[in-house]
């Protein structure tokens, strides 16, 4: 098996009637998927080595377009549903100028460091053992359905179709968290296990709003994984309570490192911030600045067209990252924040830069600041600190629908501030580091 | 109690237009949660994920009317 679509050839033929996609309105068995998918591939064969961008969705056409991609031996750029079209013609431009390696089936956007957002390269071996890793670490089996509701390009949920598909599982998409009656009608559907991806915000919904459902839930959740951004301990044992008999992950993962450990925390311990220890196809290590540092075959192959930054991050096949973090006697990693200033919202990164130049452009703030804050029920959220110039005032829904012209929504701030004067430091930068 | 609501959400949610008629497919998982909180904040009223349906949701009458029903409920 070279590509997840050898495994959906294999499972069209084993598993032909087994649903492979189930919405809330539809399911597509494995050979209806695979009839799909060699169908729409056939029609995109002058795409070969090319990359075709396009919008996200949790639908089965998405799947069948994002497979398709891959069998025609295309590059998926798969971008957020709502993502200006502006940004979509701008990448697909730019992409169109890169020459991308032969064995690149993704490129997946991340948020970087200055504002710019990264086209991650990911390879066919690195999503096979992005997908080996959790069949063996996170247990999948033939017989679970696997609940998605997060947004299919990002590799939190993408990363969760490769196991499901190697093991000939089922997948039950939904269209976010907002409908927690949709959520609960997805563990519903008839099947002896069933399973998830929730980041921790998710979680904190359900625990805020439908704690007693949930634990009706608890002898069928075979487990429940999350990760994107930290997870607080008050959540952490009031789901180990609630589902006692559950497997509880909470996996270390990033589109450029890939999926690389994990911890169980309906242990004894219940350790805050721990990721565990490394799956079978990862490696990790922490320099002497904390910095976590990543090996193995789940590794990005570069970002597209800017080998000055792989260089950056990427050498000798180890990854270094933005993380901090320690090991344990028992070699479990922990995660202590970052080295930068990515502000992680929702399991979404943004970085700050990027909401305060487009903010700017509007004209009449003379300075913001993009900050983080903390909202009671999803976290963290973006704060915009704004300085006005001489004679105009602050209107908050105008700067928004400003500001959404021209970002993703999770980019967008969900609080405004206006100040007399953004804090900076010696050297006349904002001062970061005094709002945290 | 409309137009109070209206401005509480209108603050809370500034990208939202909380006059659509179809304002349940307007928000995130974010709007909803901030609406369930506001709302059982400023109205002592318990909020649950049962009530956040499209249709306790779909319009600004929609919510003033899953208030209220929960307020004489609460008596």
């Amino acid at each position: 098996m070279k590509t997840i679509e050898d495994f959906l050839c294999r499972n069209a033929r084993l598993y032909a009637d087994q649903p492979a996609i189930v919405t809330p309105c539809d399911t597509i068995t494995y050979a209806e998927l695979w009839q799909q998918v060699s169908a729409k591939a056939r029609t995109m064969a002058a795409l070969r080595g090319r990359a075709v961008v396009f919008r996200g969705s949790q639908t089965a056409d998405f799947l069948v377009h994002y497979f398709a991609i891959h069998l025609a031996g295309a590059v998926a750029v798969p971008l957020e549903h709502d993502v200006p079209d502006s940004r979509l013609t701008e990448l697909e431009t730019e992409l169109s100028h890169c020459m991308l390696p032969a064995d690149v089936a993704d490129v997946l956007y991340t948020t970087g460091t200055t504002g710019r957002s990264k086209g991650v390269m990911v390879s066919h071996r690195a999503i096979l053992a992005n997908s080996d890793n959790l069949v063996k670490a996170l247990n999948f089996s033939h017989d679970l359905v696997f609940v998605i509701c997060g947004p299919m390009n990002h590799i939190g949920c993408l990363s969760k179709v490769y196991p499901v598909v190697q093991c000939g599982a089922t997948l039950y998409l939904l269209e976010g968290m907002k409908d927690l009656n949709a959520f609960y009608q997805a563990l519903d559907y008839p099947c002896a296990k069933a399973a998830t991806f929730l980041v921790p915000a998710s979680i904190r919904m359900l625990l805020t709003f439908s704690a007693d459902r949930l634990q009706t839930y608890a002898a069928k959740l075979d487990f429940i994984e999350t990760g994107a951004a930290p997870i607080a301990q008050t959540d952490m044992r009031q789901l180990c309570r609630l589902l006692p008999h559950s497997r509880l992950y909470n996996t270390y993962a990033s589109t450029e490192t890939g999926i690389i450990a994990t911890y169980n925390f309906n242990d004894s311990h219940c350790f805050e911030g721990c990721v565990g220890t490394a799956m079978p196809h990862a490696r990790f290590t922490v320099d002497s600045d904390r910095r976590i540092r990543c090996q193995g075959d789940t590794l990005m192959s570069g970002y597209a067209g800017n080998e000055a930054l792989t260089a950056s991050v990427l050498t000798d096949g180890e990854l270094l990252t933005a993380d901090l973090g320690r090991v344990d006697a028992e070699g479990r990693l922990h995660l202590m924040g970052r080295s930068d200033d990515i502000i992680n919202t929702g399991g979404l990164k943004v970085a700050p830069e990027e909401v305060e130049k487009a903010a700017l452009a509007m004209g009449n703030i003379a300075e913001c600041l993009c900050v983080a804050a903390n909202h009671p029920v999803v976290g963290t959220v973006l704060r915009l600190l704004v300085v006005m110039r001489p004679g105009h005032e602050l209107k908050a829904r105008e700067l928004t629908r400003h500001l959404r012209e021209r970002l993703e929504a999770y980019k967008v701030p969900m609080l405004y501030e206006q100040v007399e004067a953004i804090r900076k430091t010696f050297n006349g930068k904002p001062d970061r580091k005094s709002y945290r | 109690m409309k137009q109070h609501i209206r401005e509480l959400l209108e603050e809370a949610l500034p990208l939202v237009d909380i006059d659509s008629d179809f304002l349940f497919s307007e928000l995130d998982s974010l709007g909803v949660t901030t609406i369930l909180m506001i709302l059982s904040k400023e109205y002592d009223i318990v909020l649950e994920a049962e009530d956040a349906t499209p249709k306790n949701l779909k319009t600004l009458d929609a919510i003033v009317a899953m208030v209220t029903h929960k307020i004489a409920d609460r008596k």
